[in-house]
C-alpha cells in the first residue's frame, strides 16, 4: 500500500507530461489518471486503519491517508472525470488537459499532506495550476481574474511561510501536531494563509468573481474540489489537536451564514452558485469529524450545477424567467437543486442529516437558518420555467456523460449513511424546504434589493487579510488562552 | 535586532502590496515580501550557529541548522516561477491598459 501511495501521487503529473508527448492521446489520458484516482479512493474507503508514511527521514516529508482523505480524493477524482468528459467534444487543446490533470493531481497530494512544508508546495502547485486553467480563453477578463486569483493566494502563503517556520521553530519539526507547542503567532498566520486559499468568511470574497468569470467547466472544477485545498488541512488540523476545534467551527458558522445570506439576494446564477459555495464550505467545517462525507456531496453537486449553469440561455435570473428551458436539462437542474437543499434519497439529505448531529449546542439554530437560506436560494433554480422545446440543439453527449456521473455519485452515495433515513430525519428538512419555498414565492420573487458589491475589489481583499490576521491574533491569544 | 529588520522587511511588503496603485508595483512589492520571508527562514536556520552543515573533519562546531534553508529553497523557486507567470499576465495586460493602474483594470474587467 505504501508504494501504492507513491505511485498514485506521482501518476497525474507524469500523465500531465506525456499528454505534451502525445498530444492525440490527452482526453483518454486525462480520463485514466482520474480513474486511477477515484480506485485509489474506493481502497482508502474500505480500508479501516490510516495510513502514514514517512519518507527520508523525521525531518522529510509525512504523508497521512485515511477515510477522510479517501472521501476527498474520491471527490476529485469525480469531479475531474465529469469535467473532462464534458470538455470531450469541444474542442479544447492539450494544454488544458495537461494542466487540468497537473491540477488533479496537486489537489490529490493536498489531501494527503501531514506536514506544512508538503502542503505549502501542494497548494502553489494547484495554485499556479488554476491559474493557468482561468486564465486560458487569454482573453483580458480572463487574465485578470486569474491574476488577481494567484495574487491573493501567493500573499496568504507567504504569510503561511512564516507561520511554518514558527512551528519549525518550537519543536523541530513541520507536521501538523506541532501546532499545539507552537506559539499563537503561528497559528494565526497559518490559519490566514489556509482560509484565504480555502475561501472562508471574509478573507474569502475573492472567490466569487474568481468563480463566476471563469469559464464553464473551470469554474466547475474550482468549485468542487480546488477551494477544498484550503478546508481539508483546516479540518484536520481541528482533527488532530482540538483545542483548535472551536476556532474552526467558529469560522464554519459564520462562513455559513455569511455566504447563504448572499446567495439569497443574488440575481446572477453563477455569482450565486459561488456565494453558495463560500457557505457550503462553512458546513464542512462546522463539524470536522464528519466534513469528508459533506465534502463528497456538495463536490458532486456544486460541479454539477455548474456545468448545468453554464449550458443555459442566460446568467440573469430575471431572463431565465421569461425563457422557458428545455425539460431535460430542467430534470438535471432540479435533482442537483433538491440534493444540495437536502431533500431524501438524495445524498445531500444524509451529509445534512449527519452534519446536524455533530454540531454543539451553540451552533445549531445558525446551521438551520444556513439551510433555511439555502433552500431559499436554490427554489430560484427550481421554479424556473420549462417546456419540451421541439427543435432545441442538441446537447452535447459530454454534457450528459458529465451529468450522469455527477449525478449517479449522488445517489450512490447514499448507501454511505443510510441510518439517516428515520421519520423524524425525514420530516425536518421537508419542513425547511417548504418554509424556504414559501418564503422564496411569496418574499423574495418580488424582491428587487441589490446587494452592493462591497469589498470585492483586489486592494479591499488584501486589506481583509490584515484585518483577519488581527482578528486570529486576538482569538489565539485571548480566547483559547494558549 | 536583526528580526526586527526581517519583519520591517516583510512589512514594507505587504504595505507596498496594499498601497501601490501600478500593478507592477505591486508585484515587486510581493517579491520584497517574500524576500523578507526567506530571510526569516535563514535567520532561525542561524540560531544554533553559523557554520555550513556539510561532512568535513572540523568536530563540535556550531552549525547552522539545514532543514530550514532546505525547505526555503523549494519556496524560492515557486516563488519565482509564480513571479514570471505573473510579469507575462501583466505584459499581455498591458496592451489594452498601458498605465496598468489597478483602479482602470479593475473597472474594465468586472461586469
Amino acid at each position: 500500500m505504501n508504494n501504492l501511495t507513491i505511485a498514485w501521487i506521482v501518476f497525474p503529473f507524469i500523465v500531465g507530461f506525456v499528454i505534451y508527448l502525445f498530444p492525440k492521446l490527452d482526453r483518454y489520458l486525462a480520463l485514466l489518471g482520474a480513474i486511477v484516482s477515484g480506485g485509489y479512493a474506493f481502497s482508502l474507503l474500505v480500508q479501516q486503519s490510516p495510513l502514514k508514511l514517512q519518507l527520508i527521514d523525521t525531518f522529510g516529508v509525512t504523508l497521512e491517508a485515511d477515510q477522510l482523505s479517501g472521501f476527498f480524493i474520491l471527490t476529485n477524482a469525480l469531479v475531474t472525470a465529469a469535467v473532462i468528459l464534458y470538455c470531450w467534444d469541444t474542442g479544447k487543446s492539450a494544454f488544458f488537459y495537461a494542466q487540468a490533470i497537473i491540477l488533479h493531481g496537486s489537489v490529490n497530494a493536498t489531501f494527503v499532506c501531514s506536514d506544512f512544508v508538503s502542503l505549502y508546495v501542494a497548494l502553489e502547485v494547484s495554485g499556479i495550476a488554476a491559474f493557468l486553467l482561468i486564465a486560458y480563453p487569454r482573453t483580458d477578463r480572463s487574465l485578470w481574474v486569474a491574476l488577481r486569483y494567484l495574487f491573493t493566494s501567493n500573499v496568504a502563503m507567504l504569510f503561511y511561510l512564516i507561520g511554518a517556520v514558527l512551528v519549525y521553530q518550537a519543536n523541530h519539526s513541520f507536521a501538523f501536531a506541532g501546532l499545539r507547542e507552537a506559539p499563537p503567532e503561528a497559528l494565526a498566520l497559518i490559519f490566514l494563509g489556509l482560509l484565504v486559499k480555502g475561501g472562508v468568511f471574509v478573507s474569502g470574497l475573492w472567490l466569487p468573481l474568481t468563480h463566476s468569470e471563469s469559464e464553464t467547466p473551470v469554474s466547475a472544477m474550482l468549485s468542487g474540489v480546488v477551494v477544498k485545498t484550503g478546508i481539508f488541512p483546516l479540518v484536520r488540523c481541528a482533527l488532530v489537536i482540538s483545542e483548535i476545534d472551536p476556532i474552526v467551527r467558529f469560522f464554519g458558522v459564520a462562513t455559513a451564514l455569511f455566504g447563504v445570506f448572499y446567495a439569497v439576494f443574488e440575481k446572477d446564477s453563477k455569482r450565486m452558485l459561488a456565494f453558495h459555495t463560500v457557505s457550503q464550505l462553512g458546513f464542512v467545517l462546522a463539524a470536522p469529524e464528519v466534513g469528508g462525507f459533506y465534502a463528497l456531496t456538495h463536490g458532486l453537486v456544486k460541479s454539477a450545477l455548474f456545468l448545468i449553469a453554464g449550458s443555459l440561455p442566460s446568467r440573469n435570473f430575471k431572463e431565465l424567467q421569461q425563457t422557458p428551458i428545455n425539460t431535460p436539462i430542467w430534470i438535471a437542474l432540479v435533482i442537483a437543486s433538491f440534493s444540495i437543499s437536502g431533500f431524501p434519497m438524495l445524498s445531500g439529505f444524509g451529509a445534512k442529516v449527519l452534519t446536524m448531529k455533530n454540531l454543539v449546542p451553540w451552533q445549531v439554530i445558525v446551521m438551520n437558518l444556513a439551510a433555511l437560506g439555502t433552500a431559499i436560494s436554490f427554489a430560484k433554480f427550481i421554479f424556473l420555467p420549462h417546456q419540451k422545446v421541439e427543435n432545441a440543439e442538441k446537447m452535447r453527449a459530454g454534457f450528459w456523460g458529465a451529468l450522469i456521473v455527477l449525478l449517479g455519485g449522488l445517489i450512490l452515495a447514499n448507501v454511505i449513511y443510510y441510518d439517516a433515513y428515520t421519520l423524524e430525519n425525514i420530516i425536518k428538512p421537508l419542513a425547511i424546504i417548504a418554509l424556504g419555498w414559501l418564503v422564496y414565492y411569496f418574499i423574495l420573487k418580488k424582491s428587487t434589493i441589490k446587494l452592493p458589491r462591497f469589498g470585492e475589489k483586489f486592494d479591499d481583499l488584501v486589506g481583509f487579510m490584515s484585518l483577519v490576521l488581527v482578528f486570529l491574533f486576538w482569538m489565539g491569544f485571548a480566547w483559547l488562552g494558549i | 535586532m536583526l528580526e526586527a529588520f526581517v519583519f520591517a522587511t516583510i512589512m514594507c511588503g505587504f504595505f507596498g502590496i496594499l498601497l501601490k496603485k501600478n500593478l507592477v508595483m505591486k508585484i515587486i512589492s510581493m517579491d520584497v515580501m517574500s524576500a523578507g520571508v526567506v530571510a526569516y527562514y535563514v535567520l532561525i536556520a542561524s540560531r544554533n550557529g553559523l557554520f555550513t552543515p556539510i561532512l568535513s573533519d572540523a568536530k563540535n562546531l556550531a552549525f547552522a541548522d539545514p532543514v530550514p534553508q532546505g525547505v526555503i529553497l523549494t519556496a524560492i523557486v515557486i516563488g519565482l516561477s509564480i513571479q514570471a507567470l505573473m510579469l507575462v499576465g501583466v505584459m499581455k495586460l498591458s496592451r489594452d491598459n498601458p498605465t496598468l493602474e489597478i483602479d482602470e483594470i479593475e473597472k474594465n474587467n468586472t461586469p
